[in-house]
């Protein structure tokens, strides 16, 4: 008996029941009206058939996991277990995998003794569990077979109510990933602050934050001042970054909007939005493989001694190419939100057309276009395969375009793709950095709507 | 046009500085217009320039043995069935939440929801989530799935779970966008002949709209196929040299795995990891068409 049968069975019981149902209502109807279709009969029935008993598989299968890890650990072989805890819940996934026949034999030999007692634990509980779940379903069915239907029964009117709350629910889930988000990263965060204080990582101009092994060897506490990376950050992704991709989106839309024919418009506004569905982790590897190479090259014949093939130059140019059709597209939106008139009055009086975009549309559109700009830079600064691959480590506090500077997103993906204990110091450090991460690019995005709102309105 | 202007100078307004002045304006508008054609040239340079690298390198390792081996140590013997099979498990669990949950709620806030306070939360957070780094959402799948609720580490259910709720929200966009679309005209004929609402929902509104909506989930399922940094902090990363079977293995997808291979000092994974770049591009493409072809034969103009 596995949790998978348990909820086939469900379903085929949800599906017995309502074919029933809608075989009931379809001879009821033979005598007369009804005030619903047999369909929502049987629909009816399958939702309440359905869903007592997937609310009860739902709530058992995350505590099943619990109760078997429990039985296991309490069995005299996994007494025997390291107490580490990492080391502990290796074993046991590889016990399960075993134990599912998924693989032959695991890395740690503990894993095969332990196997049989998984495989003999989950089969007892999904047995509790599934069988629960069948007779709460064949209840459920039994009590709405018991009950009489009269033609007047509105079972389109129930069953729309379940619909609407399916909708509402769907909804919620996204204020739950958004709590979701903020919760986990304060949460995690705030034990971050009971080991470092926030003073320390909000000011602080050092970051290393290698802990030691044993406690007394030197600089065993870590630095985790976070200046450096949010300089790097800003330094790559809304200074060297926004270089390239403001005058390179704003031209290409001028020129797209503007002065382009509407075939040659049509062909390459497409090929330009590619840029932006390239993946990122392509982006890095070519910033890595062609162009860090070649500005190193640039850097020492420029005679920078310090010039690094991890530049902050090569992830910077990469990334304000990716940004291009970004700011390209959201110029292009404002510019078309101008009223025609105040293009056609500026023609009229004789300015050219160079001259209409750089007066008159131009500034008309301004908080359209910082609106997209500031997108952009929340955009720029939150991205990560880029900078990974291209970016340094070293968090250098430098405005030399040449040197290698990291940033927050490299930072993070450093901190918690080792192989670390879950509470240090340094895995908790990346959550206090997503936070202040998600932070900054909330504020850029409220700021950027709000003024994107206002403008559209003032033309509206 | 500039020419006659210039002939109408020439004949009408004799004074010398008038004439430089108008030059020189007739030359920043050229010198303007060249600028905005250097812009696209110079994107579009680059775009040919990333694809060209990209097939000049890999194109040498894209062969039969390579789309069918799985990661190794080895680059003569690695390739990329491992990685594709964990991406297409990914990208199902991540289509099978998010594609149901972001059209029902874009059909609650657009049909159904009222005008309170309430809604606005829910409009703020789905407009939010949009803009949040994806990143972010690796470190609540860190910390929800994978240490709250003790799911499976590198597990592509992990992966699709966390991919979901950051490729929900652009659906939910793109599926108010085509529910609005649909002329009001449709849902007073259908409730004029006496449906319900929902039945002018669901039998009506959502079959026109569908062709919009799901132009939206393709373009948000090839981001979601790009995507690496979330699926590094859940641990996918791990060297997986056999294919994931189900949902709940180890497994690694193909953007991970080009990052792996890029970190390898070998130099023949170059040729690896390109060829897997042309892989994952392909498909990109292949979906970007799909929606684009989708988008030109269903959409219907009002």
């Amino acid at each position: 008996m596995t949790l998978g049968l348990a909820f086939l069975v469900v379903l085929l019981v949800a599906a017995a029941a309502g074919g029933i149902a809608y075989v009931r209502a379809s001879r009821l109807r033979q005598d007369g009206r009804l005030h619903s279709l047999p369909i929502y009969h049987g629909v009816y029935t399958v939702l309440w058939v359905l869903a007592p008993a997937l609310i009860v598989l739902a709530v058992w299968t995350p505590m099943q996991t619990r109760l078997v890890n429990q039985a296991v650990l309490s069995s005299p072989e996994g007494k025997a277990l390291p107490e580490f805890k990492m080391q502990r819940t290796a074993i046991l996934d590889e016990a399960r995998q075993i134990a599912h026949k998924e693989i032959v034999a695991g890395f740690n030999p503990e894993s095969t003794t332990i196997a049989p007692r998984i495989a003999e634990a989950e089969s007892r509980y999904a047995g509790i569990g599934g069988i629960a779940a069948i007779l709460i379903a064949l209840g459920s069915a039994g009590i709405l077979f018991m009950r009489k239907r009269d033609r007047q029964f509105r079972a389109r009117t129930a069953v729309e109510k379940w619909m609407s709350a399916i909708l509402l629910l769907a909804s919620l889930i996204a204020i739950f990933t958004t709590l979701g988000i903020v919760l986990s990263l304060l949460f995690e965060s705030l034990r971050f602050f009971k080991l470092v204080p926030l003073t320390d990582f909000l000011f602080g101009l050092s970051w290393s934050p290698q802990m030691a092994i044993r406690a007394d060897q030197a600089g065993s506490s870590g630095a985790f001042g976070s200046i450096p990376l949010f300089w790097g950050t800003i330094f790559i992704g809304a200074i060297i970054a926004m270089i390239v991709a403001i005058p390179l989106g704003l031209m290409s839309a001028i020129y797209l909007t503007q002065y382009a024919a509407p075939r040659v418009r049509s062909v390459v506004k497409p090929l330009l939005e590619i840029l932006a569905g390239v993946p990122t982790v392509v982006y890095g590897y070519f910033a890595a493989l062609t162009l860090a190479p070649a500005i190193r090259d640039l850097g020492v014949a420029l005679g920078v001694e310090s010039a690094s093939s991890e530049s902050a130059l090569a992830a910077g140019l990469v990334m304000g190419v990716m940004i291009i059709p970004f700011v390209s597209s959201m110029a292009d939106d404002s510019i078309a939100a101008v009223p025609g008139a105040m293009r056609d009055g500026s023609l009229a009086l004789g300015a050219t057309r160079s001259e209409t975009i750089r007066k008159v549309l131009l500034p008309a559109a301004l908080p359209g276009v910082v609106g997209g700009i500031l997108l952009a830079v929340s955009r720029a600064i939150g991205e990560t395969m880029i900078v990974v691959m291209a970016a340094g480590l070293a968090a250098n506090f430098t405005a030399n375009p040449f040197a290698s500077v990291t940033t927050v997103t490299v930072q993070i993906v450093q901190l918690l793709t080792g192989d670390q204990e879950f509470d240090s110091a340094k895995t908790l450090a990346a959550f206090a950095l997503g936070l202040v991460l998600f932070l900054i690019t909330l504020a850029l995005n409220l700021i950027a709507l709000t003024v994107v709102r206002r403008y559209r309105e003032a033309y509206e | 046009m500039n020419s006659a202007a210039a002939d109408f100078a020439a004949t009408r307004w004799t004074d010398q500085a008038m004439q430089a002045r108008l030059r020189s304006r007739y030359r920043s508008e050229r010198l303007f217009k060249l600028l905005g054609f250097a812009a696209v040239a110079l994107s579009l340079a680059f775009l040919v320039f990333l694809l060209g690298t990209m097939i000049t390198k890999g194109i040498g390792g894209l062969n039969f043995e390579f789309l069918r081996a799985s990661d190794s140590t080895d680059p003569a013997t690695a390739g990329v069935w491992g990685a594709l099979k964990g991406s297409f498990l990914t990208i199902l669990v991540t289509m099978a939440l998010a594609f149901p949950v972001g059209v029902l709620s874009a059909i609650y806030l657009e049909e159904f929801a009222p005008r309170n306070r309430f809604t606005d939360i829910i409009e703020v957070s789905i407009n939010n989530l949009a803009a949040v780094p994806s990143i972010i959402f690796g470190l609540l799948g860190l910390a929800v799935f994978l240490n709250t609720m003790d799911l499976p580490r590198s597990a592509p259910l992990v992966g699709g779970l966390t991919l979901a709720l950051m490729t929900m929200p652009v659906i939910v966009i793109a599926g108010r966008n085509a529910i609005t679309s649909v002329p009001p005209s449709i849902r007073e004929a259908a409730l004029g002949v006496g449906a319900s609402k929902m039945q002018v929902v669901f039998h009506h509104v959502l079959p026109l709209a569908l062709p919009g909506i799901l132009t939206g989930t393709i373009i948000g399922m090839a981001r979601a196929l790009g995507e690496t940094a979330p699926l590094l902090m859940i641990g996918m990363r791990a060297f997986i040299a056999v294919p994931p079977s189900g949902i709940t293995d180890p497994a690694t997808v193909l953007p991970v795995q080009i990052f792996l291979w890029s970190d390898e000092v070998d130099r023949a994974f170059i040729e690896k990891t390109s060829a897997a770049i042309i892989v994952l591009l392909v498909f990109m493409l292949m979906m970007n068409a799909l929606a684009i072809y989708l988008r030109n034969r269903f959409e219907q103009r009002w």
